[in-house]
């Protein structure tokens, strides 16, 4: 048996540890097109902030590959699959033979077509070689725009005024987060981070990046212009799908991913930010490019190249973020386009705090906590778990809410709930 | 694997799970003592009341698959190989409250100044964790599922 892993991030790291709990001899190889990928890309706009240090990036130790006999072809692209041959033909012409093949390309940054992008002092912020490409040129950067209000955006602006910059973010709609988060709770963060010295623009869309072959400025649609030195790209992630061109693999958005991460293709899985998948509150195929999904997809294609039939429910869309003390998570559907929709919220403008439920037909399918985070999990286990709400609605939002509220709920469930803790916990009420 | 399990019939909600937590995660290890250091010891455990008259105290459940590990950005969260306990490396976290996110339990504290999260470690120090020696009414138990199980249906 040849487990062959293309992509060392989240998804592919967790299905090399998945292989190994039940496979501990097989040969496992792995392909990068990073020299070093064992580190956590979240972790990157933090090492740019300079609030951890690089010890703390290398999320799995250096003798990672070799503690798991993993073979590590690093610096290497994969650039096609004969699915019928069962070969990969890798960026030094050399040919890979699998057995059971995981495409884990994961995703790249949208890099906008706008003119001036190839400019010197222009980046997205997606790998630990960009970091390193931007803290080398620091010392000569007084002003930063960031194109983008996204995470990825805000986040790269909050490292660099965190380093001394002067920080401004262009937003081209109306509010920043806008794919995360709904305006009340964009308002909320853009306060606290305009309070902390970051300018934020929002909707003004960039038209040229300026300079002789560094990079001096930028002009906007509205006939503005913004000297800086430094330019960040934060405009999203596009799926890595070039790989599966020509194979047979299906891709719409990202790479065609079934319950059991299984391509259409017999022995090609995929997980991570390229696989589309089943989306539990849209209940429909999307992409989810978070770190907690790439890793659980990662685990269980890694389980079932091994010949396991786990089933994977779907992601959800979910993120955290604090910036300068005020955290916000959401989870799910979080500006409902429709009437389908009923919404809950809680607001304490003194305290920053407001919280919003989003339900469809007495389910949840979304929440959104700015500042008041804590039980933020156990909605999302009901959401998950598609728990019908009906009777605890009114107090979801107060702050003695807990997980013994939804016990009711769990022992109710006729489908949701599998995990054994659940049953765990309930197994002595009612007895 | 052993640890923590509370049976919700003999639980009265009274709290003193979450003060033998505190003081046992505290500098002291001495309630008197402990109340008056600063920062003041954080409880992982917590007593919840289900309904009228009925009440759970809950911490970290250790999960198989534990949502908290997958979810971790920094390989601080973690399943202990050998014993199967889900631990947390205080010197990895980063406070990005990922995990918090992610536990179906709300079994994390966070503590927001230090930028980091704190669980149920199951006392590493004690026989049995403070908690359910605390118990008055012996609701709360340590050991297997197995145990559990025998000693809730005698």
């Amino acid at each position: 048996m040849q487990y062959v892993i293309i992509g060392s991030s989240a998804a592919g790291i967790s299905a090399i540890e998945a292989i190994r709990t039940k496979d501990k001899t097989s040969k496992i190889i792995v392909i990068s097109d990073e020299k070093n990928p064992l580190y956590s890309r979240c972790l990157i706009s933090y090492l740019l902030a300079g609030t951890i240090d690089e010890k703390k990036i290398w999320y799995r130790p250096g003798s990672f590959f070799k503690d798991n006999k993993v073979e590590a072809l690093l610096g290497i692209r994969a650039e096609k699959i004969n699915a019928v041959k069962k070969e990969i033909t890798l960026s030094n012409k050399e040919k890979l033979k699998f057995d059971k093949l995981l495409i884990a390309t994961g995703a790249s940054p949208k890099l906008e077509d706008i003119p001036g992008i190839d400019k010197k002092g222009v980046f997205p912020l997606r790998t630990i070689e960009h970091t390193i490409e931007i803290q080398s040129m620091l010392d000569k950067v007084k002003s930063v725009a960031v194109l983008g209000g996204g995470l990825i955006g805000l986040r790269a602006a909050y490292a660099l005024k965190n380093r001394g910059k002067d920080v401004s973010v262009f937003v081209k709609s109306g509010s920043i987060l806008s794919q995360i988060i709904d305006k009340d709770a964009a308002g909320l963060m853009q306060k606290r981070i305009e309070e902390k010295g970051i300018k934020i623009f929002t909707g003004v869309a960039a038209k040229e990046i300026i300079g002789a072959k560094s990079v001096n400025g930028v002009t906007f649609e509205d006939g503005s212009k913004h000297d800086c030195e430094l330019v960040i790209i934060g405009k999203g992630v596009s799926p890595n799908i070039e790989i599966a061109k020509d194979s047979g693999i299906k891709t719409n958005w990202g790479i065609l991913a079934n319950e059991y991460l299984r391509t259409g293709v017999e022995d090609i899985f995929t997980a991570g930010d390229v696989s589309e998948t089943n989306d539990i509150a849209l209940e429909e195929g999307s992409i989810n490019a978070i770190w907690p999904a790439a890793c659980e997809q990662g685990r269980i294609a890694g389980l079932n190249m091994t010949g396991e039939s786990e089933t994977y429910e779907g992601s959800l869309a979910m993120n955290s973020i604090e910036f300068f003390g005020l955290p916000v998570i959401s989870v799910g559907i979080t500006r409902p386009k429709s009437d389908k929709y009923k919404e809950i919220v809680k607001k304490d403008a003194g305290k920053n705090i407001y919280k919003k439920i989003v339900l469809r037909d007495g389910i949840i399918v979304g929440v959104i906590f700015v500042n008041s985070i804590e039980n933020i999990g156990i909605i999302g286990a009901l959401i998950r778990n598609k728990a019908d709400v009906t009777g605890i609605e009114d107090i979801m939002l107060e702050d003695y809410f807990d997980y013994g509220k939804i016990i009711p709920l769990i022992k109710k469930s006729q489908k949701g709930f599998k995990e054994p803790e659940f049953k765990e916990t309930i197994m002595t009420l009612y007895k | 694997m052993k640890k923590i399990y509370c049976n919700i019939k003999k639980c009265l909600g009274c709290g003193s799970c979450e003060i033998a937590c505190a003081v046992e995660h505290s500098k002291s290890k001495e309630l008197d003592k402990s109340i008056a250091e600063s920062p003041l010891p954080v409880k992982r455990r917590k007593a919840e009341f289900i309904e009228e008259g009925v009440s759970i105290s809950t911490g970290c459940y250790h999960c198989e698959n534990a949502a908290c590990v997958t979810a971790c950005m920094s390989g601080a969260m973690y399943k202990d190989e050998k014993t199967a306990l889900t631990q947390h490396d205080k010197d990895k976290c980063v406070g990005c409250w990922m995990c918090i996110m992610a536990c179906p339990f709300g079994a994390l504290t966070r503590l927001r100044e230090e930028k980091i999260v704190l669980k149920c470690d199951l006392c590493p120090d004690r026989d049995d964790p403070a908690c359910v020696e605390a118990c008055p009414t012996k609701a709360l138990f340590s050991g297997t599922l197995k145990e559990f199980t025998k000693i809730c249906s005698t």
